[in-house]
């Protein structure tokens, strides 16, 4: 029932920890060009004749040292079925105590989607029978949740085309309590684990405000960023910690606007809920083809029914029928006696908003602002290792910035440090395939790197090689690095750039020959490479050999 | 004789641990002739030198309090009693089932937190009491273990225990524990204790810990007392009531607190309507002797706080029992005598009272009984069937074979009741009742209420006396023909103090003096107080209310054949 424990996990398509760097860059880039051409075999994102509207409800799994209603652990790498307690197994006689360690964590995401917190809120029972969910009912807060009323503007940022805005709305966020692991063993047995059962969620409710299946996947994404921003989740949608319900239903854009109508939105057709989606590119997916599938019946002259239904990665182009309104489960909820109110203080509300750490977005921008970042380094650096690589890099260019001997404009550094942070750094990390750490390269060193390279005193080739050794390992002070492997820069002499070029020259006449009588300047960078190998390639620079060896080469010729 | 105590602690001379010990194994070897009181029993019961032999040494610790010298040496004053615990409160070394085929040889890992005060205090977890299928019925009859009665089922004239807590009263009814611990959710205390001539206690909701009660209604759970005198009930109330972490709706310190400033307030109120209280009826003069010097001497303190005493007039229901009619008017009386201010009063909305507890109870029975599917714990499953019937409908052929009929009854009752089509009409409409009940409870007693904002009440009453059963204990083979819906009715009178969450006890009526006393003749008449003044119900059955019987010999037992040879004893 739970996609995200299937075996068909769906490959990380924007953002994962584990992905390489590059990829995740392409990713980003391909994402961002998502806004011309749309997937081949797929529909166009927005269509001539019918208006598509879709509500989101996502489900967070809260950065929580405790469960909901039990002060059981929720470390989760551990041994199936160790972290419960009698009432997370639903025990006779056992009682639900809240934890006040949830509210802070959700309390930040409610004020980061900028909703309004109820100060008093109970908590509701909402019935349904399945082995995930041991006492036959869930602990939510359908009557009366903690924050109603936010908003989530999308921009250009989150890939929309340049200059639009989407204002989503958000009803309300609830507090509730997660189900069991369930895990398919054969035909005949399921397996379950009860250490996710009664962890903290928040659902978020959106008002169908969204219009466009890449819209859809863009607000879940920008939800997940902000909701990791603040640390209010620890895991993302590939590991299971965020999952989204979409509703979904069409109207024709010419049509007079009668029809069912959803929290004060009139005119809407029948709507249909698309379970349990635990991909982004999922949820564009599934919008899409149910949005497809039901113009289809509407222009077969057919209705649209009011049923329950699910996707899958396996065929991503359908959604199929989980259960219809005839077999709709009345969850007859009721407040919970056992527990009592909710009371938020208007001292700890005050308190969250003033703490509330700063939003991708804005992070965003004061890189570009003030470390003269170009856009989409910014929201890189912003996104990688939930922000570590972030505070790796402003530690970097605080070290530079001491290490440089003359005042120097942040921006500069800043460029320079990302590039090193970023680019450097992370293609080493995606060719070894390592986990990003703050320690495989000190800050201090990658800072005395750069800044020998600003220099002057080291070449960046040579910069790259010592960024290399550290990064593998070598603990030796830079300075002895440089010092040992003759890395120094001095400044050589047009003379001796020429002689050793010519040494080079007389070593591949064939090469030489290609260039001068076919034209292959691309063998001059095979020349350029062996020449960077000579024992004095620390103080040699790419321009300098180029010239030495064009001057070399044709100055023989013509 | 009423107990003596001082401190809270019992006097040495009342300690007779020795020869219960003996009649305690005389009569717990078959207990099915008994009435079937117990459904597990300690192991101690069948090693008879241990149980003597401890019950002894408690004997002789209590003995040696004689001068006043060894009190800190008792762990409390129950220290080496014997308590029986209904069997929807988790024991940890006796299996808990509910009385129910579904937890059949469930053995929790946790005790509740009653059971564990209980045992810090000295006392002897002696056996679980029979009950009705989690607390689902007013008989006792329910059981999945047999039903208990007051009597040998198999022949005439067995009576009807009382239910819920059933087993509980005819445990203490039979000697085989001092005192018993049950639960109240509509009256399920205080009926089986009207029924067998006991005393039976039902706190304020939340002043007991339910952490480890299996829950049938979770906002209705009470864990209450059973016992011969108010006396006992006193010190096992002492024992149990405190504030419990792990059971988020029992009271805090803090509340507890609240509720002695509002019993302050009380306090306040009485002193300055002194001018209120009249003297025209209290015709101090006719009291018995005895009645009188009671009145002077022992009870002054309490006499200055309980001064007058309301009987509600809706109570007085055309289905009431003459014999139950005859022992109100003379318990009325009986306290004219003793100078209280007896004042009619009316609580409009008790007519509903009794519909609402029957759709709220269900509705959350229906949420509570939800967990059991045998899935983790309980009864094993057997058939491929127990996860789907032919509909499809999970678990429905496991909870059909493995719950019984009331409770299936009640479990559809509360669903529909909660299904979407039906909630405006029934549960919401029934929630608005319980708030009218609590009301109304409100605006008649001099107390304030410690947690709502009622309008303070000029010259209310201090307690409430009603009836606790319409009738004295019926005959079983009367209640097999009786629809549902009748056998609801016994929890008329005690369903309206549940709703509102009040302290109630109920103690044995006055006898007729035109016919013999008889276990068929039991009434019980009940003291219902203001929410958190658990203490004055308590204090006003025991120095009020105690002396219409002998309650230390006070014949409980429906006797034939079998009972004959122990019913002298």
């Amino acid at each position: 029932m739970d996609e995200s424990d299937s075996p068909l996990l769906p490959a990380p398509r924007w953002y994962d920890d584990n992905a390489p760097l590059r990829k995740e860059l392409k990713d980003a880039a391909k994402a961002a060009r998502k806004t011309s051409a749309s997937a081949p075999s797929e529909s166009p994102d927005i269509l001539p004749d019918w208006e598509l509207t879709v509500g989101i409800e996502i489900h967070a799994q809260l950065n929580a040292a405790r469960k909901l209603f039990s002060s059981a652990d929720t470390y989760p790498t551990v041994e199936p079925n160790s972290h419960i307690s009698a009432f997370d197994i639903a025990l006779p006689g056992s009682l639900p105590v809240f934890q006040p360690a949830v509210v802070l964590p959700a309390l930040r995401a409610a004020t980061a989607l900028q909703c309004t917190i109820i100060t008093k809120s109970t908590f509701d029972r909402k019935h349904y029978f399945y082995h995930d969910q041991p006492a036959g009912y869930q602990i939510t807060q359908y009557y009366n949740p903690f924050a109603v009323g936010g908003c989530v503007v999308l921009t250009a940022e989150d890939g929309l085309e340049e200059g639009r805005e989407v204002v989503v709305k958000i009803k309300q966020v609830q507090l509730e309590q997660d189900t069991a692991r369930s895990q398919e063993e054969d035909g005949a047995t399921t397996l379950i684990d009860f250490n996710r059962c009664g962890q903290a969620l928040i659902e978020i409710i959106s008002l169908p405000d969204l219009h466009s299946p890449r819209e859809a996947a863009a607000y879940v994404r920008k939800i997940q960023s902000i909701l990791h921003a603040i640390d209010a989740v620890t895991t993302g949608m590939e590991q299971g910690g965020l999952r989204a319900d979409v509703n979904v239903s069409v109207r024709r854009r010419d049509a007079s606007h009668e029809g069912f109508t959803y929290a004060g939105v009139t005119g809407l057709g029948q709507r249909t809920e698309i379970k349990n989606l635990s991909a982004f590119k999922g949820i564009e997916d599934a919008i899409k083809a149910e949005r497809d599938r039901q113009i289809r019946i509407l222009e077969a002259g057919g209705v649209v029914e009011g049923e329950t239904r699910g996707w899958s990665m396996t065929r991503p182009n359908e959604t199929r029928r989980l259960r219809g309104k005839e077999g709709e489960i009345d969850y007859r909820y009721m407040p919970d006696a056992d527990i009592p109110p909710l009371y938020i203080g208007l001292d700890l509300i005050k308190f969250v908003r003033q703490t509330l750490p700063p939003l991708p977005t804005e992070l965003a921008k004061m890189l570009v602002e003030e470390y003269g970042l170009s856009a989409t380094d910014a929201r890189t650096l912003v996104l990688l290792d939930d922000g570590d690589r972030l505070i790796y890099f402003q530690k970097v260019v605080a070290e530079l910035s001491s290490l440089a001997t003359y005042s120097v404009p942040q921006p500069d550094l800043g460029k320079m440090a990302a590039n090193w942070v970023l680019h450097e750094l992370g293609s080493l990390l995606s060719t070894d395939e390592r986990q990003w750490s703050d320690k495989a390269v000190p800050f201090d060193k990658i800072a005395e790197i750069i800044h020998r390279v600003r220099e002057k005193q080291i070449t960046g080739a040579s910069a790259k090689l010592i960024l290399k050794l550290v990064f593998n390992g070598d603990s030796r002070p830079i300075s002895q690095i440089v010092r040992q492997e003759e890395l120094a820069f001095s400044e050589m002499s047009a003379e001796e750039y020429q002689a050793i070029a010519k040494e080079i020259v007389e070593k591949f006449p064939k090469h030489v020959k290609d260039i001068v009588e076919k034209g292959k300047t691309g063998k001059l960078q095979f020349l350029m490479g062996q020449m960077m190998r000579h024992p004095r390639k620390g103080d040699m620079r790419a321009p300098e050999v180029e010239q030495a060896l064009r001057q070399v080469i044709f100055a023989g010729k013509s | 004789m009423p107990v003596r105590f001082d401190r809270g602690h019992r006097d040495w001379r009342d300690i007779y641990l020795f020869r219960t010990a003996k009649t305690i194994l005389r009569r717990s070897q078959f207990p099915p002739h008994y009435g079937n009181p117990y459904i597990s029993v300690n192991k101690s019961l069948h090693d008879p030198e241990y149980l003597i032999g401890r019950l002894k040494r408690a004997q002789r610790l209590h003995r040696s309090t004689e001068n006043w010298n060894n009190y800190n040496i008792l762990k409390s004053a129950n220290d080496g009693h014997t308590v029986g615990i209904k069997d929807n409160i988790l024991t940890r070394n006796l299996p808990t089932t509910c009385a129910s085929r579904v937890l059949k040889g469930f053995c929790p890992s946790q005790d509740a937190t009653v059971t564990k005060l209980l045992e810090k205090a000295g006392m002897l977890v002696l056996a679980k009491t029979n009950m009705d299928e989690f607390g689902m019925g007013s008989h006792s009859m329910n059981s999945a273990y047999g039903p208990v009665t007051n009597g040998d089922p198999r022949r005439q004239g067995a009576l009807s225990v009382g239910g819920s807590s059933g087993g509980s009263a005819l445990a203490v009814a039979l000697d085989l524990a001092h005192v018993a611990i049950g639960t109240d959710t509509g009256g399920s205390i205080r009926l089986p204790a009207a029924y067998m001539s006991l005393v039976g206690f039902k706190p304020s909701y939340g002043m007991i810990s339910r952490y480890g009660v299996v829950p049938y209604a979770n906002s209705l759970d009470t864990v209450g007392i059973i016992a011969k005198s108010a006396a006992d009930i006193r010190l096992t109330f002492d024992i149990l009531s405190q504030p419990d972490a792990s059971d988020p709706t029992c009271l805090t310190t803090g509340s507890r607190t609240r509720i002695r400033m509002a019993k302050n307030r009380r306090r306040v109120s009485v002193l300055e309507s002194k001018i209120h209280f009249t003297p025209a009826f209290t015709p101090r003069e006719k009291a018995p002797p005895i009645a009188r010097a009671r009145a002077r001497n022992m009870f002054l303190f309490q006499r200055s706080f309980v001064r007058r005493i309301g009987v509600p007039l809706e109570y007085n229901i055309a289905e009431m029992h003459p014999l139950v009619r005859w022992a109100w008017t003379a318990t009325l009386s009986h306290l004219q005598t003793y100078g209280f201010e007896i004042v009619p009063i009316s609580l409009p909305s008790t007519k509903h009272a009794l519909s609402s507890y029957y759709v709220l109870a269900p509705a959350e029975a229906a949420s509570n009984l939800a967990k059991y599917d045998g899935v983790r714990y309980g009864a094993p499953r057997t058939r491929p069937s127990d996860d789907d019937d032919k509909a499809g409908t999970l678990y429905s052929g496991y909870r059909h074979d493995n719950l019984g009929p009331e409770v299936q009854r009640r479990i559809l009752l509360g669903n529909y009741s909660l299904s979407a089509g039906a909630m405006d009409n029934y549960f919401i409409q029934a929630q608005k009742i319980r708030r009218m009940v609590q009301k109304d409870f409100s605006t008649v007693f001099r107390m304030p209420h410690a947690f709502h904002d009622y309008a303070p009440v000029k010259n209310g009453v201090d307690v409430i006396i009603v009836p606790t059963a319409p009738t004295p204990p019926p005959h079983i083979q009367f209640l097999k023909d009786a629809s549902p819906v009748e056998s609801y009715m016994n929890d008329v009178f005690t369903v309206p103090a549940s709703l509102a969450g009040l302290p109630a006890i109920s103690v044995p009526g006055p006898r007729h003096p035109d016919f013999p006393w008889k276990a068929e003749r039991a009434v019980g008449i009940q003291v219902i107080g203001q929410y958190g003044d658990d203490f004055s119900v308590i204090y006003f059955a025991q120095n009020f209310l105690t002396n219409f019987h002998n309650l230390k010999t006070l014949d409980r037992l429906q006797h034939d054949k079998v009972f004959k040879e122990f019913g002298s004893s």
